[in-house]
């Protein structure tokens, strides 16, 4: 063995000694040689002075208030993955997705979509989501992560805002398929109300009256801005659903 | 060697699978934010981080066998974190090969006696000055450090945590200490 390779054994033995990590007959040993040998003894103080620096100079942050709450959001919904980690191909696949969704949309292939059959498609949607092992397929509730997993995949990016304050978490996006087009989805959650927020770029066909309504006992609500149809769907009482629509139109857009 | 606190299987075994979450990961969120703080750089990114590991975590919960709960749920935060800086900035994460020219570099004698300082030197760093030496660690040996010394956990939690041999936490720890002692010297 080498000179500095047994100096270097000495040193990792006696780190370990200022961790703890020895054996008390261990400890002993290197103990007398720290009291032997200056050098050994040199590098124990400044191991020494480091910890302590650290302990005293680098407080210990705690996580900031809300992430607990997001953490617990964005878990409540989902259920245990039995097979292994298949939900990142599942992301991934967004045309799967848009396969499978429009598989439920073709009887609504006509060029003339009628405001409740668009109705319709969306509470489907948003059933269908319910049931998949994940309502969204992209999961975050950070809108600068939601926002541009969308470039590439619709056309338009959304309008994503961030309504947590408020108790509406964002949790996530995925498209969906209304008249062959793919459209943004956002879902929020309020305890265990999921809202799925799809927005679709307007025409007037599309305008329907603001009063809320009911399907397959759902509660959807529309309102249009700047060009662009949105419908909130969510099992949620009207009451909330519609407070969910005034924040969300009346916040401003931080993107 | 301490005791680990830990969360027996049978303990958890008969709960659902949100009553598991509660119990194994919650309580590390703190010590998981912080880790993912000190491997990506920020706070923003640190809080992407963790809640992509949880979900990671909650999908895995049953393969949770017992020991450390906190070194399962900062293994997956590692893990996560690296995933993401390979994604995020892939320039930034040192591979094994790196770090094993890092290692030959850093055993080289003229690197090694460039700083040897005081310990009353060392005493005096300041907070700053500590955590950008820290920072500019390389990963492997980053982590280790932190774990020890911030988090307190011991050999064999860092070992499951950072799935190295205790042996490897060993060197790691004791290059990255004197790299900030060499680094506190210069200053």
């Amino acid at each position: 063995m080498t000179r500095s390779k047994s100096d270097d054994n000495s040193a990792l033995l006696v780190h370990a000694y200022l961790d703890g990590e020895l054996d008390p007959a261990n400890a002993l040993s290197v103990a007398q040689q720290i009291d032997k040998e200056p050098a050994l003894a040199a590098e124990a103080e400044r191991v020494k002075a480091l910890q302590q620096s650290i302990r005293e100079r680098l407080p210990r942050e705690e996580a900031p208030p809300g992430l607990r709450s997001r953490i617990e959001a964005s878990v409540g919904g989902l259920r245990r993955d039995r097979t292994g980690p298949s939900w990142r191909a599942l992301a991934a696949s967004i045309a799967l997705t848009a396969i499978v969704t429009s598989s439920s949309t073709w009887f609504m292939a006509g060029s003339q979509q009628q405001p409740t059959m668009i109705a319709d498609v969306l509470v489907s949607d948003h059933i269908r989501a319910l049931m998949a092992p994940e309502p969204v397929d992209v999961i975050s509730s950070d809108r600068h992560t939601v926002k541009p997993w969308f470039n590439g995949r619709i056309t338009s990016a959304p309008r994503v805002v961030d309504l947590a304050k408020e108790d509406f978490t964002l949790i996530g996006g995925r498209v969906d398929v209304v008249d062959r087009t793919p459209v943004s989805t956002l879902v929020y959650r309020r305890a265990k109300h999921l809202i799925s927020l799809t927005a679709i770029p307007a025409e007037s066909r599309f305008e329907l009256d603001k009063s809320p309504r009911t399907v397959s006992g759902y509660n959807v609500v529309q309102w249009v801005e700047n060009g662009v149809s949105y419908w909130a769907i969510s099992d949620l009482e009207a009451k909330q659903l519609e407070d969910f629509a005034r924040l969300f139109r009346t916040s401003k857009t931080e993107l | 060697m301490r005791l680990v606190a830990s969360n027996p299987p049978e303990l958890v075994s008969g709960l659902d699978d949100n009553a598991r979450f509660r119990s194994i990961v919650m309580p590390h969120i703190d010590e998981a934010y912080r880790l993912a703080q000190w491997l990506t750089g920020n706070r923003t990114d640190a809080e992407d981080v963790v809640q992509d590991a949880s979900i990671r975590a909650f999908r895995a919960i049953r393969n949770f066998a017992g020991g450390s709960a906190r070194s399962w749920v900062l293994s997956i935060v590692r893990n996560t974190a690296y995933s993401w800086l390979r994604k995020n900035r892939p320039a930034e994460v040192v591979t094994v090969e790196d770090l094993e020219a890092v290692e030959l570099q850093q055993a080289n004698p003229g690197d090694r006696s460039s700083g040897t300082p005081e310990a009353a030197l060392i005493a005096k760093t300041d907070a700053e000055q500590l955590r950008a030496a820290i920072a500019a660690l390389p990963s492997p040996f980053r982590e280790t450090l932190v774990l020890r010394d911030i988090e307190g956990l011991d050999y064999r939690e860092i070992a499951q945590a950072t799935e190295v041999p205790i042996g490897t936490v060993m060197s790691r720890l004791a290059r990255a200490r004197h790299r900030l002692i060499a680094t506190i010297g210069k200053e």
